[in-house]
């Protein structure tokens, strides 16, 4: 199947039709934010918001999750409510990487010290068998930076179905089999002319041009190596309160902790999101904290995500959607950190 | 000379005459929404100083957490009339020591609440802001739009009778004391006339929706313990999960450890990624601390907290029921 135009007249028809398959989560109003939520027409969704103040993480991840229930009789994992696999309609190029990124860590296989192979099967159970409808971005606002990094306004990774927006119409492009199955399945739109493909290629070419340009961010990871001493993070930190609201908001970090809430003989064993900007993260038995300072906490955020990941993973853990830049209370835009890191390569300076 | 000008010259002369190691003002950041912390060294960066309706930052939070480091230091302050109660907190909670702060007062009309300019912008993003005093203008892609200014102040402004700072060193204008303000109690009297089953249902939807980030604790000046309840594990004082049973929990307990030392500066409602209502549950709070013990957060610096005092002839009903 090649793209396929939906009449935005039909666009409740369609959701009708994808819910009967899937559960499905788009943007939508969660109490005067905007968030991913579950949806069951057309009414329910946000077509306007480009940016969605909470992150879609949140569905794969969610903020406490019970890994099991125990007693005296065991342990149990408990069972999900409905059989239908999750479809999200709506996310962003910057969103959709995030998943990608995120299967990294929870989805490939890591080798257990008893020779199997690991996943973690919470996330798979809800991931593998999802189907991602991303639309592209026809005006970027201006903390977006995805075109820092691999991403772009109408960048499709990480999306079954992309979707572009034409006004009057929606046309959608299967990316993976797994889109090609879904839209194989619903009979909503039509095929699409010639003309709609020349929309596409244009929106596409006309948003990439509507954004700034992109700092040069290669090299940075290696740059960062072993820079845990410079006085750049006093200096990059002195405003930060440590809040977290930047990890929590952002669609890339995934740091949880695990907490048993028990009562006599029975309880859960639960895992709740957590974050390296507070000092409590690495707090030690012993009352030594290795990173007590704001500036290592900092340094610490930025280190993760744009020098220990990429090592490890090859990319950077940002898709420059830029929450932590729109939602830090002192305005600590993450864009200047990595601006004023960069100014290292100017002087020369390339491993510590 | 208007307030920008007053300040930055304030802060140059301190900051030349070595009467401060450090200045902690405000200055134009990266967004137009709202300003960013400055921190002042040399008479060049004085001039980056700026005060208008987007310097909602109350600074004293620098004063403690792990920012103690400025606590032996000779430290220079711009603030409101909320931020300065804020540091005469400190200064009775015994943070810093009085003789190492200056304090200079800004008269503040009040600040603004982002979620409430982009309420008025239908979502558009701003591109563009200034401040006109009655009035200020947003500009973005396609439009420009003159706002009433107290459309879009944060609701703690709304509520405040004392803008201007009360402990002052330097005043960049005219102070003005206290302020009568009806609004302050209109919505909790309205929130405490509804039906005991609406107002539980209306703080178990409002708190509903936390997410447990902490920022409205972690923005605080008021919340500097060593270590919060809610990270204490032995004993686990409450659940950490963003069920309603726990976020419930946690917002009265919170609201409950701030009683008598909530300045009600907004902080936590403005830093807020949830739009939580956080502010009127701490005024009723801070309301019934006045009713009963007479005290004001950080009002009277020759005074004595609330929570940290005790007079024999004090009302105990509050306690007592
Ligand atoms: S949101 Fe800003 S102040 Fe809060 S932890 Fe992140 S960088 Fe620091
Ligand atoms: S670090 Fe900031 S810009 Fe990057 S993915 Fe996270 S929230 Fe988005
Ligand atoms: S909520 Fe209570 S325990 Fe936590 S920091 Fe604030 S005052 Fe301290
Ligand atoms: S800032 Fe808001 S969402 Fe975060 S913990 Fe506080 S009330 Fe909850």
């Amino acid at each position: 199947m090649n793209m396929v135009s939906l009449d935005k007249k039909k666009f409740g028809s369609f959701i009708l039709e994808l819910s009967a398959e899937y559960t499905v989560y788009a943007p939508g109003k969660a109490g005067g934010k905007t968030e991913f939520i579950p949806v069951e027409s057309e009414d329910e969704i946000d077509l306007k918001t480009l940016v969605t103040d909470l992150s879609p993480k949140g569905i794969f991840f969610p903020h406490s999750e019970v890994l099991y229930e125990y007693d005296k009789e065991g342990i149990r994992v408990p069972q999900k409510e409905t059989g239908k696999p999750i479809a999200v309609w709506g996310m962003r190029g910057c969103d959709s990487r995030s998943l990608l990124m995120l299967n990294k860590v929870f989805g490939s296989a890591i080798q257990m010290p008893d020779n199997k192979n690991f996943q973690d099967p919470y996330w798979k159970e809800k991931y593998d068998s999802s189907v991602i409808f991303g639309t592209g971005c026809n005006e970027p606002l201006s903390t977006c930076f995805c075109n820092w990094f691999e991403g772009g306004p109408h960048s499709s990774q990480g999306m079954d179905v992309f979707v572009a927006d034409a006004g009057d119409r929606f046309l959608m492009e299967p990316v993976t089999d797994k889109g090609r199955a879904a839209l194989d399945k619903m009979s909503s739109f039509t095929d699409s002319t010639e003309d709609d493909k020349t929309t596409a290629a244009q929106l596409a070419s006309e948003a990439q041009g509507g954004m700034a340009e992109p700092m040069d961010v290669n090299g940075l990871g290696e740059m960062l190596n072993n820079k845990y001493d410079e006085p750049v993070w006093e200096e990059v930190s002195a405003k930060c309160i440590n809040c977290g609201a930047c990890t929590f908001s952002c669609p890339t970090c995934h740091c949880y902790d695990i907490q048993d809430e028990g009562k006599g003989s029975s309880g859960k064993r639960i895992r709740i999101w957590d974050s390296c900007m507070f000092p409590i993260f690495t707090m030690e038995a012993s009352g030594h904290n290795p990173r007590a300072l704001s500036s290592q906490r900092v340094r610490q955020r930025v280190m993760h995500k744009y020098s220990y990941f990429p090592e490890k993973y090859g990319e950077f853990l940002c898709t420059g959607c830029g929450r932590c830049v729109t939602v830090c209370p002192v305005n600590l835009d993450i864009r200047e950190v990595l601006k004023r890191i960069n100014e290292y390569k100017k002087q020369g300076i390339t491993n510590g | 000379m208007n307030t920008t000008d007053n300040l930055r010259k304030t802060i140059k002369t301190l900051v030349s005459e070595k009467k401060v190691d450090l200045f902690l003002g405000w200055e134009k950041g990266s967004l137009p929404l709202a300003a960013t912390p400055l921190f002042v060294t040399t008479e060049e960066e004085a001039d980056r100083a700026i005060f208008d309706v987007t310097c909602g930052n109350n600074l004293s939070i620098y004063f403690t957490k792990d920012k103690k480091q400025y606590a032996d230091k000779k430290v220079g302050i711009a603030v409101k009339g909320c931020d300065a109660r804020s540091v005469v907190l400190n200064i009775l909670e015994k943070q810093i020591k009085r003789e190492n702060v200056v304090i200079v007062g800004v008269p503040c009309n009040g600040v603004l609440d982002k979620k409430k300019v982009l309420a008025a912008t239908e979502g558009r993003e701003v591109l563009e802001l200034m401040d006109n005093g009655d009035t200020v203008t947003v500009k973005g892609k396609g439009f420009e739009l003159s706002l009433n200014r107290q459309e879009i102040l944060s609701s703690s402004c709304h509520a405040c009778i004392y803008p201007d700072a009360q402990e002052y060193d330097f005043f960049m204008g005219e102070a003005r004391g206290e302020v009568p303000n009806e609004e302050r109690v209109k919505e909790i009297v309205d929130f405490q006339n509804l039906p005991d089953s609406d107002r539980w249902e209306q703080t178990r939807v409002e708190y509903q929706k936390c997410i447990r980030c902490y920022a409205c604790r972690n923005v605080c000046p008021s919340c500097y313990c060593n270590v919060c309840f809610v990270d204490q594990n032995d004993p686990k004082w409450i659940g950490s999960t963003c069920e309603y049973t726990d976020t419930v929990i946690f917002h009265v307990i919170r609201n409950l450890h701030v009683a008598g030392r909530c300045v009600e500066c907004g902080a936590c409602e403005r830093a807020c990624p949830m739009d939580i209502n956080l502010l009127m549950m701490n005024r009723k709070v801070a309301m019934e601390v006045k009713d009963r013990f007479g005290d004001v957060a950080g009002l009277d610096i020759d005074g004595k907290p609330a929570m940290s005092d005790f007079k024999e002839d004090e009302k105990q009903k509050f306690i007592m029921g």
